[in-house]
């Protein structure tokens, strides 16, 4: 699992001081990428936080809905959103459009509009398709929480946003923490999106360094970097977490939802379809109209058999990365502070660009190839090709690697919120090794793997870059196929596969939901 | 029951690996790894396989697929790459990556345009030029050194600096200027920007429409593929408000030309077929279809551009060659890197 990160830190640590791009671009890669990281932060946390407090805390007209939909934003994946976003909002999209036909202007210096492409900008998209992790980690930790501390608040009598500032916002720390944590992580990731916008980020100067100077060296020693910054953010969680298993009571009750009537209940109502009219709404509305504008026979055959390609990649997928972060969550349990080191260093993976995580796995899997070609020519004469780098293995291989944290984390914490005495029970009434792991830890982790595998699933759909370069030979992604079409400005012709992406996830973000619903009862 | 739907699973997922490891080497087939985009590939090749019964099997990616080459050796399926620039063409045969490549029909091109071991052929040509306002800009001729000019200040636009296209053309500057006048004519120009370089060739003119950009550095045949975009017909609009000028040389050179080309893979398992594919996209009928459905220069002389094409002018190309280019790659990055072109103007 560590293997992409071992080998570029031998490459980063063999390729001698790092001369041109790393030199001039890192200062600028470094504030641009801290400050995306810290805006988006900011503003997908505050926008989670709020949303999962009116769904968690109140009642009002839709809430039961929008408990759901405002996870739907997750399946969007961020080079999508950048892409609509810049649709909508460019000079030729329909807001500009029809600013100009209302004011009778002709050119943008004629009129103020804000730039899309730009770091607010960025900042904006970002935030809308990331809130989601905010939000379900607020939301788990609010439905986990007791509700006596609000109760007592408001017993003193204090109103809604009196408990929210006084109680809900203190004490949500560390599940604020941990959403915003995997929202900066996802913005350390991406690199279609900034590269749409222009941003100087670390991903996209690593990428430039590997693809346009040809420096491999150049390109690891700055993903190592890259990985020192994202070992910061999960060192970070892993704290909220711990401070998030203080303050989580055991009762499992939830707070009471307050009944909001009148103009708080008009206005929690228009909050939540607000938010996800702008994050949801628009893009979804914008590919159904491109989509819709292009759909023939063609259009649709050209998509189903990536679609196809794609399901069966992220449920193969799914699986395998599942059960590596099973076994993870497990061993992580030991008090070996190797095996706890092993973990951390495994679960970087999330860490890492998938470009860099392919560019550090291209170069092992073709040696592992030739080693295993010369074995075989050496004792049967007959070499079986690249099994490994020019194989589905390769994809899960990455795959694996990029997502056992997302499956790794909601494992571990599974497990931590089960504590120890279902363990217990089943070995004083004399379960031991596999009977155990299969009578009671599967089924007491049922839910949790079924997240966790949800959560992987819908990645691996949206994930492009590693993708991109390790995919056999006539393989294609619906992923692939927009990044195809969009990359020659035909993001018309993209529209019916990138909606293929979004609906594709959708389904299992609606089943988890619903599931996670009903196992609080 | 749960872990019987898992190994259920499973299986299934075993069975889609076996599925997806087809076998490559059967005669027939010729793999393509691709940096074009499929759209413009695709019915090239479809028309190869209609004449040839040799079928094809492609991956398109925009970058990397040199490195995938090198790290698959000597069991790598690929036998064709094409590529969009010159970069990556002496970039193979540096790194061992080609073999030669055999058929006769390499020679339709003039020697200039290909390697002089054969290892990799243009096929065809385009020129990095200026994309000029219609409606406010005057000049009907320019040189390169003009948009360092002050008078451009706040008006230029163009694509990221590191990208194949723009190193080309800063790499072409330091072959003809020298790497003193080229980093002094780079910064000027950096600082004559509208806003920091993003998105492809298109956002360019899309800008000029916008009156955010008065002057563009785009490849010619983007103004084409624009004005006959029925996918998106919008962009027509961008192309419309745009008009092309060949940029020259103060000292009379003319404009810079950067290849799309191919190479035969060292290990390719389908060589005979490769040739035939190579044959078959230097044809006159592959090089029309270069010239008429994405409005490029031929690289086979006797094939002229589209009347399109030639609407815009009379293209004189500059005398600094591609393997010329190539070797200024390296440079033309560190000025770009150096002079933090990417970050957009600084004064």
């Amino acid at each position: 699992m560590g293997l992409p990160i071992l080998w570029l830190a031998a490459a980063a640590f063999t390729a001698g001081p790092g001369g041109g791009l790393a030199a001039s671009m890192l200062p600028i890669a470094l504030r641009d990428t801290g400050a995306l990281m810290a805006c988006v932060g900011l503003l997908a946390g505050v926008i989670g936080l709020v949303a999962a407090w009116l769904v968690t805390h109140h009642d009002f007209p839709g809430r039961a809905w929008f408990e759901w939909l405002l996870m739907l934003p997750l399946a969007i994946p961020t080079y999508l959103a950048a892409y609509c976003f810049t649709e909508l909002l460019d000079f030729t999209g329909p807001a500009q459009t029809l600013l100009r036909t209302i004011t009778g202007a002709a050119t943008a210096k004629d009129y103020w509009f804000p730039q899309i492409r730009s770091f607010p900008g960025a900042v904006l998209v970002f935030s809308l398709v990331l809130y989601p992790y905010a939000y379900a980690a607020c939301r788990a930790f609010f439905l986990m929480q007791s509700g006596t501390a609000h109760a007592a608040a408001r017993t003193l009598g204090a109103g809604g946003w009196r408990t929210f500032l006084a109680i809900t916002l203190p004490v949500s720390r560390p599940a604020l923490v941990v959403g915003a944590t995997l929202a900066m992580m996802e913005v350390v990731n991406d690199l279609g999106a900034v590269q749409y916008f222009g941003i100087n980020s670390l991903t996209a100067i690593i990428y430039s360094t590997w693809i346009n100077r040809s420096n491999f060296g150049g390109a690891a020693q700055l993903a190592v970097t890259i990985v020192l910054v994202i070992a910061v953010l999960i060192l970070a969680e892993r704290a909220a977490r711990r401070a998030e298993a203080r303050t989580g009571a055991r009762e499992s009750r939830g707070a009471a939802r307050v009944g909001l009537t009148g103009g708080h209940a008009i206005l929690a109502t228009a909050a939540c379809s607000g938010l996800l009219l702008v994050a949801f709404g628009l893009p979804i509305g914008q590919l159904l109209y491109l989509a819709s504008r292009q759909l023939t026979v063609a259009s649709v055959s050209m998509t189903t058999g990536p679609l196809l390609t794609t399901l069966g990649l992220a449920l193969a997928g799914a699986i395998v990365t599942v059960t590596v972060g099973l076994f993870a969550a497990h061993r992580g349990r030991s008090r070996s502070v190797a095996a706890r080191g092993a973990i951390r260093i495994a679960t970087l993976g999330y860490a890492i660009p998938g470009t860099v995580l392919a560019l550090g796995l291209l170069q092992p899997l073709g040696i592992a190839d030739r080693w295993i070609n010369g074995v075989t020519r050496w004792a049967f004469d007959w070499t079986p090709g690249l099994v490994l780098s020019g194989s589905v293995a390769a994809l899960l291989y990455v795959y694996a690697i990029r997502f056992l944290a997302v499956s790794h984390s909601t494992l571990h914490e599974a497990m931590d919120r089960r504590g120890p005495s279902m363990l217990d029970a089943g070995r004083v009434l004399g379960s031991r090794g596999l009977d155990l792991f299969v009578r009671v830890d599967l089924p007491t982790l049922a839910p949790a793997l079924a997240a966790a595998a949800t959560l992987v699933f819908v990645e691996i759909i949206k994930e492009l870059p590693a993708t991109l370069l390790l995919r056999p030979l006539g393989v294609e992604t619906l992923a692939t196929l927009v990044y195809a079409k969009a990359n020659t400005a035909l993001f018309a012709e993209a529209a019916l596969p990138a909606l293929a992406i979004v609906l594709a996830g959708i389904v299992p973000v609606i089943l988890a939901t619903q599931l996670g619903a009903r196992r609080k009862v | 029951m749960l872990h019987a739907r898992l190994v259920g699973t499973l299986a299934s997922a075993a069975l889609l690996a076996g599925l997806t490891v087809p076998a490559f080497a059967q005669s027939g087939e010729v793999n393509v790894y691709s940096y074009r985009e499929p759209g413009l590939i695709q019915p090239l090749l479809d028309v190869f396989t209609a004449e040839t019964g040799i079928k094809t099997n492609v991956l398109y990616a925009g970058d990397g697929l040199l490195e995938r080459v090198e790290s698959e050796g000597e069991f790598s399926p690929v036998d064709v790459v094409l590529t969009v620039d010159i970069g990556n063409l002496t970039g193979a045969k540096d790194k061992g990556l080609s073999q030669p490549i055999t058929t006769a029909a390499i020679e339709r091109v003039p020697a200039e345009l290909r390697d002089t071991d054969s290892d990799w052929v243009a096929l065809s040509l385009r020129a990095r030029v200026f994309y000029v306002s219609k409606d406010r800009v005057d000049a009907t001729a320019l040189t390169y050194e003009d948009i360092a000019k002050p008078e451009w200040k706040g008006r230029l636009c163009t694509r990221a600096g590191d990208h194949a296209y723009n190193i080309g053309l800063i790499a072409s500057r330091i072959e003809l200027w020298g790497l003193d006048k080229t980093r002094e004519w780079l910064t000027a120009v950096r600082d004559n920007l509208a806003y920091p370089p993003t998105g492809g060739d298109r956002e360019g003119p899309k800008n000029i429409l916008a009156g955010t950009c008065d002057l563009s550095i785009t490849n010619t045949y983007y103004m084409g593929v624009m004005l006959n975009n029925e996918a998106e017909p919008e962009q027509k609009d961008w192309a419309n408000s745009a008009r092309i000028i060949y940029p020259t040389s103060e000292d009379g050179d003319g404009t810079q030309v950067n290849a799309a080309g191919a190479f035969i893979a060292k290990y390719a398992p389908n060589v005979e077929n490769a040739n035939k594919l190579i044959e078959f996209l230097l044809s006159d009928e592959a090089q029309r279809l270069y010239a008429d459905a994405n409005y490029e220069f031929p690289a086979v002389p006797s094939v002229s551009p589209s009347e399109l094409t030639l609407s815009w002018g009379q293209l004189v190309p500059s005398k600094v060659s591609l393997v010329e280019i190539a070797a200024h790659r390296a440079e033309a990055a560190a000025l770009v890197d150096e002079l933090q072109f990417n970050a957009g103007a600084q004064n």
